[in-house]
């Protein structure tokens, strides 16, 4: 057997490699890839890389909202639940719910009271948003205008962007409905005044429009949310938050899954 | 003195907990209750999601109890002056932290002084830039 796996791998990894020099063999050669396509897009001149940097939110455990006049919108303390939304918040509500390291998808990844930062970087066809805290970026495609006809529901959902002048509109659907609640980290934590609020979950018929632009001089990032999901809501829910520009801070690593303790562990390291 | 006092205060004042994002709720912590323990630091476990320093903390009548003290991720308190040097085993430190609720010698941490006599927090967000 192992002889066999041997000869029927050689010939394979020859090809590859065969392959790989010829696309190298000529460094110099101005000849565009030939079997790719022009890439289909439109870029608004209102771009010029604008969102591209890394970013920190206003707001701290101490103080949610943040200073004025760039202040957070405060999450609601009696959301339009339905039925089914009261329950389900109420289930991200135990502690003995929570999911360790659980995705926190589009909105949560945007929320963060400044505890981890965010990098936008631009490309032509797409805006991609890596959060420092989640190892899944968003990628916000500007190439089409649609959502695919058979969605794969994900972790993120599928996010369209077209420019509307100077703000950057981003449409997500498609996300799951697995993720923690929207507003922190799955359970009554009790770290702020914000997290003693009612847990928001988010189901998969989650429609979010963002409408992401500067301010301040281009310093601040204003993202405003209209989160509509009538699974989970009566009404959609409008909220403002706000990104500083921090040319001065990286986006680190960060593996929720590194060595956590789990409720239980005490003194166990 | 060989022994260190352990010196515990109860507050009833509340006081912030560490901040968190990963993996487990704060919850299980008395944010209402501080107690304020001394003692020698003999781990640093400088990992994520959060970190965590264990101190063996030794009473008046030279009891010991090892406590486990939750910060923040590295990264949150990379960004408020923290490395993962500044606290070493064998350091004599001081902690204001917020016990569990359940009586179990681990606690949230609030702050913390090292032995040159500085003060740091468990890693929360980065002070804001001023804005022009």
């Amino acid at each position: 057997m192992h002889l066999v796996t041997r000869t029927v791998r050689r010939p394979l990894w020859l090809a590859v490699a065969v392959v790989a020099m010829a696309c190298n063999a000529a460094p110099g050669s101005t000849e565009p890839p030939s079997k790719v396509s022009p890439l289909e897009f439109t870029v608004s001149k209102a771009s010029q890389l604008k969102l591209t940097g890394v970013w920190v939110a206003v707001g701290t455990f101490d103080d949610p909202a943040g200073p004025a006049p760039w202040s957070n919108t405060p999450w609601p303390a009696t959301p339009p639940f339905t039925d089914v939304g009261r329950r389900e918040s109420a289930r991200l509500a135990d502690i003995k719910n929570v999911v360790p390291c659980q995705p926190g998808g589009p909105i949560f990844a945007m929320w963060e009271l400044g505890l981890f930062p965010i990098e936008i970087l631009e490309a032509p066809d797409r805006v991609v948003i890596k959060p420092e805290n989640s190892a899944l970026p968003r990628r916000i495609h500007l190439n089409r205008s649609s959502h695919p006809a058979d969605l794969e529901p994900s972790w993120m959902g599928d996010s369209i962007g077209r420019w509307d002048g100077d703000v950057l509109v981003v449409d997500t659907v498609g996300i799951n409905g697995r993720t923690r609640g929207m507003n922190g980290v799955g359970s009554n934590a009790r770290v702020s005044a914000d997290d003693a609020k009612p847990r928001l979950p988010v189901s998969d018929q989650l429609h979010l429009v963002e409408r992401l632009r500067l301010v301040a001089d281009g310093e601040v990032l204003e993202d405003e949310m209209t989160i509509t999901d009538p699974k989970n809501y009566t009404a959609p829910l409008v909220i403002k938050h706000y990104w500083q520009r921090r040319p001065d801070i990286e986006v680190l690593e960060y593996v929720c899954g590194e060595r956590p303790r789990s409720e239980d562990e005490v003194n166990t390291k | 003195m060989r022994l260190l006092q352990a010196v515990i205060v109860l507050s009833l004042v509340a006081a912030r907990v560490a901040p968190l994002g990963a993996h487990h709720s704060f919850a299980a912590f008395d944010r209402q209750k501080a107690v304020t323990l001394t003692g020698v630091v003999t781990e640093v476990q400088w990992n994520n999601p959060h970190a965590w320093i264990q101190v063996i903390v030794t009473d008046q009548k030279g009891k010991q109890t090892e406590w486990g003290f939750e910060c923040g991720s590295p990264n949150m308190m990379a960004r408020t002056g923290w490395s993962r040097t500044t606290v070493k085993a064998g350091d004599k430190v001081t902690v204001v932290a917020n016990p569990l609720k359940d009586g179990r010698p681990n606690a949230a941490l609030v702050r913390i002084t090292l032995p040159d006599g500085r003060v740091l927090g468990p890693g929360d967000a980065p002070p804001p830039k001023p804005l022009k």
